[in-house]
C-alpha cells in the first residue's frame, strides 16, 4: 500500500470521525431552517452522490430540504437559483454549475440568503467544499507521465477547463506535471467532450481519434476533469483493438473503478472522490455557519489515488461500492 | 315544454363534450391552485414574475413553431412541424458568444453574422419541405443535429460568458418595473398576433394550413407560405438567442434538448386549451407559461427531484388525451 493511500485513508478516517464528532459534539442543528439545495443533474453518480449527501445530512440535523435538479443543463440548473431565492429559503446549497449560476450566487447573497457551494469557487459562496483539486491533477500526471514509460503522444478530453474553476485546477495541474517530461507531447487541438451524453459522444471522437492515429501513434488518453467519457474511451478502445492506449481519468467512481478492475484493462490510473462526504461537509458546514462559527472559504475532502487493476479494486472496497473480484 | 326526443342524446353528447373540453383547464388551474396552498410563496409577485422570465426563451421559439404548424397543417407527420428552430436559437448564441467575448467582435457585427446563420437553416429547411417535398418532421429533426454540430465546432463545445451590456439588460433591465426580457417578449408576441390574425399574407398563411385544396383552388400557393413559415421560424430562433445568452449570462452547451423538448410541449399543449384544439399563438404562450409555472411549482412545493419528470410528463399526457377525446366525441 502506497505512502499516498495510507494518508488518504487517514484522512477518509479523521474526515468521517469528525464528521461523527460534530453531529454529536457541537450539537449542530438546522431544525426549523428550510435549506435550498441545486443539483446540476442526476444522472451521474458523483451529481447524485453529492446531492444524496447533503439532502441525508441536512434532514438528519433536522433541516427540511427544498431540492431542484437541472436535468444536467447548466441554464435550468442556473434558473433554479431563482426559484429557490422566489421561495424564500434560509440557505442556499449549490452543487457544480458553470458561469450562469454566478448572477445567480450574487442575487441571493443581495437577498441575505447565504450560499455554499460544492466544487464550484464563487466570490458569492461563503464556503466551498470541494475535493482536494491539486492533489488530484498533479498524482494524476504522475501516474500517467509512469504508464507510458514518461514519452509519448497523449489526446486529452479537456472541455471544462476554462469554464470551471476546478477543471482549470485539475487539467492546468496535470499539464505542470507533463512540463517536466519532454518526451510527452499533448495533441493539438485538445478534444472537448459533450456534459450531458458523455460516454456516447466520447466513445464517437475517440473512434474518429484512433482512425486518425493509426496504432503505434498514439500512447494515452486523458479525460482532464472527471470519469464519465472514460467509459466511451475504453469502449471505443475495445471495439477497435487497441487496448494498448493508455486510459487515465478523475473521479474514480464505482463505473470507471469496475472498468479499471477488469483483467488487462487499458484503464490504468484514476483519483476517486467521496462525493456523498462532500455533499455531506458541505450541509455541515450551513449548520456550523448558522452556529455562529466562522467557516474558511474552501473545505477540503480528501481523495484516493488509484493506481492499477488492484488498487481500484481496495478503494472499490474502501469506498463501500462493494466487492470487486 | 317537453324537449323534442331526437334532441336529447345530441345534448347529452355536447353536455358531455363540454366537461371534457373545460378539463384541460381546470386540471391545469387545480394543479395551479393545489401547489399555491402548498408550496411557500408561490403566489406572490416575485414567482409570478420569475414563471414569466423563464419561459421567455420557450415563448419565443413557441412562435416560430406555431406559424409553421399553421401554415403546413397540424398533422405532426404531414403537417407543418419545425424542430430545428432551438438549435437555430442555439446556434446564434453561440456565434455572438464566440465572436463577441473571444474575438472582441463588434456586437452588431456578430449579431449581422448570427441573423445570417439563421435566415440560412430557414431557407435551406424551407426548400427542402417545398421544393423536394421532404417530411417536415424528419428534414428538420436532420437540421436539428447538423446546426448542433456546427454549434459545437464554432464553440468547441465549451461554456462561454458574455457581458455585453446590452445582454446584461436582457437579464437584469426592467422596464416599468417589469422585467425587460418580459416586456420585449409581449410586444413580440403581439406584432406576431398582428402579423398572423391582422394582414392578409397571414390570414392567407393560415387558410393554406387549414385546407391547402381549398387555399389553391383560390389561387394561393401553399409552398410560398409554407417556406416563409420556415424562415420566420428560423427568424424567432434568431430572436431567442437573446434570451438564452441573457438567462445563461453566456452560451453554455447543451441546450437545445431541453428547449425543443419544451417548445413541442408547449405548442401541442397550447392546442389542448384552444376550443377548435387547433395550435395558435395564443395557445402557444399559454402552454409555454403554464409548463413554467407547473415545473416550477413542483419544485417550490419540494417534490422530490426524482419524480418530478413523471408527474410533469403525466400531467400533459392527461391533457392531451382530453383533447383527443373531446375530439371523438365531438365528430
Amino acid at each position: 500500500m502506497s505512502i499516498f493511500r495510507k494518508t488518504a485513508i487517514a484522512g477518509l478516517l479523521a474526515s468521517v470521525v469528525f464528521a461523527g464528532s460534530a453531529f454529536a459534539g457541537e450539537h449542530l442543528s438546522l431544525s426549523g431552517k428550510r435549506i435550498g439545495v441545486a443539483v446540476v443533474g442526476t444522472q451521474h453518480f458523483w451529481d447524485r452522490e453529492a446531492f444524496n449527501g447533503a439532502v441525508a445530512t441536512v434532514e438528519a440535523l433536522g433541516g427540511e430540504v427544498m431540492a431542484v435538479d437541472g436535468g444536467r443543463d447548466n441554464q435550468v440548473h442556473a434558473d433554479n437559483h431563482d426559484i429557490l431565492l422566489a421561495a424564500g429559503v434560509d440557505a442556499v446549497i449549490s452543487i457544480l454549475g458553470d458561469g450562469a449560476v454566478e448572477p445567480k450566487f450574487e442575487a441571493l447573497q443581495d437577498a441575505g440568503i447565504p450560499v455554499f457551494t460544492v466544487d464550484h469557487p464563487s466570490p458569492f459562496s461563503v464556503n466551498n467544499t470541494t475535493s482536494d483539486n491539486y492533489y488530484m491533477g498533479t498524482t494524476i500526471g504522475r501516474y500517467m507521465a509512469d504508464a507510458i514509460g514518461g514519452e509519448g503522444k497523449v489526446a486529452v478530453f479537456n472541455a471544462f477547463e476554462g469554464a470551471l474553476r476546478i477543471c482549470g485546477i485539475r487539467a492546468g495541474l496535470w499539464k505542470y506535471v507533463l512540463a517536466d517530461y519532454p518526451g510527452i507531447e499533448i495533441i493539438q487541438p485538445e478534444l472537448a467532450e459533450e456534459f450531458a451524453n458523455a460516454p456516447e459522444d466520447a466513445r464517437k471522437q475517440t473512434l474518429d481519434l484512433l482512425s486518425q492515429y493509426p496504432e503505434g501513434t498514439l500512447d494515452a488518453i486523458h479525460v482532464g476533469c472527471w470519469d464519465q467519457p472514460a467509459i466511451g474511451i475504453v469502449q471505443a478502445l475495445e471495439e477497435a483493438g487497441r487496448t494498448d492506449i493508455v486510459v487515465t481519468a478523475l473521479d474514480g467512481g464505482p463505473e470507471t473503478l469496475e472498468i479499471m478492475a477488469e483483467d488487462g484493462s487499458p484503464f490504468v490510473a484514476n483519483v476517486a472522490q467521496q462525493p456523498n462526504l462532500i455533499g455531506s461537509t458541505s450541509a455541515m458546514n450551513v449548520a456550523r455557519y448558522f452556529a455562529g462559527e466562522t467557516l474558511l472559504p474552501q473545505t477540503y475532502v480528501d481523495v484516493l489515488p488509484v493506481n492499477g487493476q488492484a488498487e481500484a479494486k481496495a478503494v472499490y472496497a474502501e469506498l463501500g461500492y462493494g466487492t470487486l473480484d | 315544454m317537453p324537449m323534442p326526443a331526437s334532441a336529447r342524446p345530441e345534448s347529452g353528447a355536447s353536455g358531455l363534450s363540454r366537461i371534457i373540453d373545460a378539463a384541460p383547464l381546470v386540471i391545469f388551474l387545480g394543479m395551479l391552485i393545489y401547489i399555491g396552498f402548498n408550496a411557500p410563496n408561490f403566489m406572490s409577485f416575485g414567482t409570478m414574475q420569475l414563471v414569466l422570465n423563464q419561459s421567455v426563451p420557450v415563448v419565443v421559439v413557441c412562435l416560430g413553431l406555431s406559424i409553421v404548424v399553421m401554415a403546413g397543417g397540424d398533422d405532426v407527420v404531414s403537417g407543418g412541424i419545425d424542430l430545428s428552430i432551438p438549435a437555430t436559437a442555439v446556434i446564434c448564441a453561440g456565434i455572438i458568444a464566440q465572436l463577441v467575448t473571444n474575438t472582441d467582435t463588434p456586437l452588431l457585427l456578430a449579431i449581422a453574422l448570427a441573423l445570417g446563420a439563421a435566415m440560412f437553416i430557414g431557407i435551406v429547411a424551407g426548400l427542402m419541405v417545398t421544393r423536394l417535398g421532404m417530411t417536415p418532421l424528419l428534414t428538420t429533426l436532420a437540421l436539428f443535429v447538423a446546426v448542433v454540430g456546427v454549434t459545437k465546432v464554432v464553440t468547441s463545445s465549451r461554456r462561454i460568458n458574455v457581458d455585453d451590456p446590452f445582454i446584461i439588460f436582457l437579464r437584469d433591465g426592467e422596464i416599468l418595473g417589469i422585467s425587460a426580457g418580459v416586456v420585449i417578449t409581449l410586444a413580440l408576441v403581439l406584432v406576431f398576433y398582428h402579423f398572423i390574425h391582422r394582414t392578409k399574407w397571414g390570414l392567407n398563411l393560415q387558410a393554406v394550413g387549414g385546407s391547402c385544396e381549398a387555399a389553391e383552388i383560390s389561387g394561393l400557393k401553399p409552398g410560398h407560405f409554407l417556406f416563409w413559415a420556415f424562415v420566420i421560424a428560423a427568424f424567432t430562433g434568431f430572436l431567442a438567442s437573446f434570451f438564452l445568452l441573457a438567462r445563461g449570462s453566456g452560451s453554455s452547451p447543451g441546450t437545445e434538448n431541453n428547449l425543443m423538448l419544451e417548445m413541442v410541449l408547449a405548442t401541442f399543449l397550447g392546442a389542448a386549451f384552444s376550443p377548435r384544439r387547433v395550435v395558435t399563438l395564443w395557445g402557444a404562450v399559454l402552454g409555454a407559461v403554464l409548463v413554467a409555472a407547473l415545473s416550477i411549482g413542483f419544485k417550490t412545493m419540494g417534490v422530490n427531484v426524482f419524480w418530478t419528470g413523471l408527474i410533469k410528463g403525466s400531467l400533459i399526457l392527461v391533457v392531451l388525451a382530453l383533447a383527443a377525446l373531446s375530439s371523438r366525441v365531438k365528430s
